[in-house]
């Protein structure tokens, strides 16, 4: 059985789950995912900017707040998609802390060669039509604008860095289940397996797996599907869930941590003395996130049949998956591209009543009339408190409001009517229906995004791993303390306000305060 | 003996998520024997009608039977999705508990033998 902790669920998640999870529980794998689909366009903007950029610094934000040694004393191993668009300067940003603390013999992987925009024009140019999954629309229309193509990369290429020696495993756009696969391929010996037989990095990892086992995707399927519960934290331990009025204190909710047997059943927990729940309901609700047919969940792995699925208690918080069925991958990568497509802002105001909706409307019709020589723009309105969240078939359900916040949001090609729309805004205080309030800072147009998924042969991608050690440094670091103590003491004059800045010193307080709770005892 | 009318949350909970420019909507019934409660009332149809002015492609039905759920997928859900989407719930992340307001009639001869709770 195999421990992986589960530490969050996207880029700005609570930052010290990870340390809650290293400090409270014996993990074998912690893993992190850091990337929604715009991320990757988010972040290869910011490298194409700064040549430092384009991963996610929130895992500096923990892991110098104790976390890197806790990895260290822990022998933890940490495997994170956290590497975005730059898993390089990631690396290094991970290795001169790990430097710091004298973890003298700490090996970082990367792994990288997900990016395939360099190859798009080759694609295209081949007389390869290249259709958007959904709407069919074609790829080369909008080459121009195109940000960012990442590949979603599968669980080989980690396994191979763990087996290789890897203490962090540092990735770029790696599908997010992968991440739990790829420590499972190492932790049952599927990765030795594979470079004894000489199999390469690429290839399908169910051909990896030993000669006895009779039903290898299963097992894919089972240890996708446990992957797919944790990698968006506390989703599966009682954050967002239908039973939110009972789920004993959110505030401090536990992050989930999934033992994973070899068979490809799981059981999803979370960390002992900790808020939230796991139960069957948690679950089942996280299990149908953001999947599409339950008898086909794609993954680069595998393919999931989740729909005979059992899910049983087996004990408080913990619930036992089992009988999830896979069939082998498909010869396609699913790759995520974004490119540009005009200006969006957003703006709000408050309106009292009575009659709230009457001057809502009004204070709306105002600002559109103001703005109606704009040709390009698209404004959107919603009002709040009003039934903004109810569709046409359930607007019988609205009641009348004391107050209403009215949010408008607006698109156009053109950056110059993003930014008269968002000047707009402001005067309707003063020039409204009476009462109008709740201006702050005017918005600033943001350039937009738009997602254009599409599918490439997998023989294309060509996943890379690169492992990084400072042996270098070794010698002048061998007499530097590793121990905890030492570590703690550094943790105390961060929090001290030495010489970090504020957020790392808020950081650090609370990690030192999570330090001193007391452990519950099984 | 006729039928009941009652929220879609007094036999099922769920929750909403996205993937481009489409919405998922997990349901999950609350006890396994309602689970052909939830097949009946929740249609493709119904789902259209309900989110017409919000969801602009096809609607699609999954059965998960081995946990009793059904995964609803709304294609063309997002303005064009969530990167780019007007609408300040530009992920669908409110979805799923709005639909669980939504009024559903039961079989009450039914709903009694299975023990729904009945509103009174």
């Amino acid at each position: 059985m195999t421990r992986i902790g589960g530490a969050g669920g996207f880029w700005g998640d609570q930052v010290f789950a990870p340390i809650d999870l290293l400090v409270g529980a014996d993990l074998d794998y912690l893993t992190m995912d850091y990337l929604a689909e715009v991320t990757m366009s988010i972040l290869a903007k910011q490298m194409a900017r700064d040549p430092q950029k384009g991963w996610a610094t929130d895992l500096l934000d923990w892991l110098r707040a104790g976390g890197i040694s806790l990895l260290h004393e822990k022998k933890t191993r940490l495997v994170t998609n956290a590497g975005g668009a730059n898993p390089h300067a990631c690396a290094e940003a991970v290795l001169a802390l790990a430097c710091e603390i004298g973890w003298v013999d700490c090996r970082i992987a990367m792994v990288s060669g997900d990016d395939v925009l360099p190859l798009i024009d080759d694609v295209l140019g081949g007389g390869k039509a290249v259709e958007h999954m959904d709407s069919g629309d074609s790829l080369f229309n909008v080459r121009s604008d195109i940000v960012s193509a990442n590949a979603y990369l599968g669980a080989g290429a980690i396994a191979h860095a763990l087996e290789k020696g890897a203490d962090i495993v540092i990735t770029g756009r790696v599908a997010d289940a992968s991440l739990i696969v790829g420590s499972m391929l190492h932790s049952e010996g599927w990765a030795t397996r594979s470079l004894d037989k000489g199999k390469a990095v690429f290839s399908l990892v169910e051909e990896w797996a030993p000669d006895d086992l009779k039903n290898p995707l299963d097992v894919l399927a089972g240890w996708t599907l446990a992957g797919h519960l944790i990698e968006c934290g506390a989703q599966v331990t009682g954050g967002n869930s239908s039973d939110w009025e009972v789920i004993p204190n959110l505030a401090d909710v536990g992050y989930p941590i999934a033992e994973i047997s070899r068979n490809g059943d799981s059981i999803i927990t979370k960390l002992e003395g900790t808020g939230g729940s796991v139960s069957r309901r948690t679950v089942a609700e996280q299990m149908l996130y953001e999947i599409g047919d339950p008898t086909s969940y794609m993954t680069p792995d595998v393919i999931v049949d989740l729909s005979k699925t059992k899910l049983k208690k087996a004990g408080k918080n913990r619930i036992k998956v089992s009988g999830t069925k896979g069939r082998a991958a498909p010869p396609t990568l699913k790759v995520s591209s974004n490119y540009r497509d005009g200006w969006f802002t957003a703006g709000d105001l408050v309106i009292p009543g009575p009659d709230a909706r009457g001057r809502a409307e009004k204070t709306d019709l105002i600002l559109r009339e103001r703005l109606s020589d704009l040709e390009g723009i698209e404004i959107f309105t919603e009002f709040f408190g009003a039934g903004a969240s109810l569709p046409i078939g359930l607007q019988h359900l609205a009641t009348d409001p004391s107050e209403i916040i009215i949010r408008w949001a607006a698109k156009s090609q053109m950056r110059s009517e993003i930014i008269e729309f968002s000047r707009s805004i402001a005067p309707l205080v003063l020039t409204g229906p009476a009462g109008v309030a709740g201006y702050s800072a005017r918005g600033r147009p943001r350039e937009q995004l738009r997602f254009f998924p599409f599918l490439l042969q997998r023989e294309l991608v060509e996943p890379r791993i690169q492992i990084t050690m400072m042996q270098t440094l070794r010698l002048r670091l061998k007499e530097m303390d590793s121990r905890i103590d030492g570590v703690l003491t550094r943790i105390q004059k961060m929090a001290d306000g030495e010489p970090e800045g504020l957020w790392r010193r808020r950081v650090a307080r609370r990690v030192l305060r999570r330090l001193e709770r007391p452990q519950v005892k099984n | 003996m006729g039928v009941i009318r009652t929220q879609l949350s007094t036999i099922a909970h769920g929750r909403s998520g996205d993937k481009g420019d489409l919405v998922n909507i997990g349901l999950i019934a609350h006890r396994m024997e309602w689970f052909p409660f939830l097949e009946k009332c929740v249609t493709a149809e119904w789902l259209k009608e309900i989110f017409a002015d919000m969801v602009t492609g096809e609607v699609e039905i999954h059965s998960v039977p081995g946990i009793g759920g059904l995964n609803c997928i709304m294609q063309g859900a997002l303005q064009g999705g969530g990167t780019i989407a007007l609408r300040k719930d530009a992920q669908g992340k409110m979805m799923g508990q709005v639909i669980l307001q939504a009024e559903i009639e039961l079989d009450e001869a039914e709903a009694k033998k299975l023990g729904v709770p009945i509103p009174s």
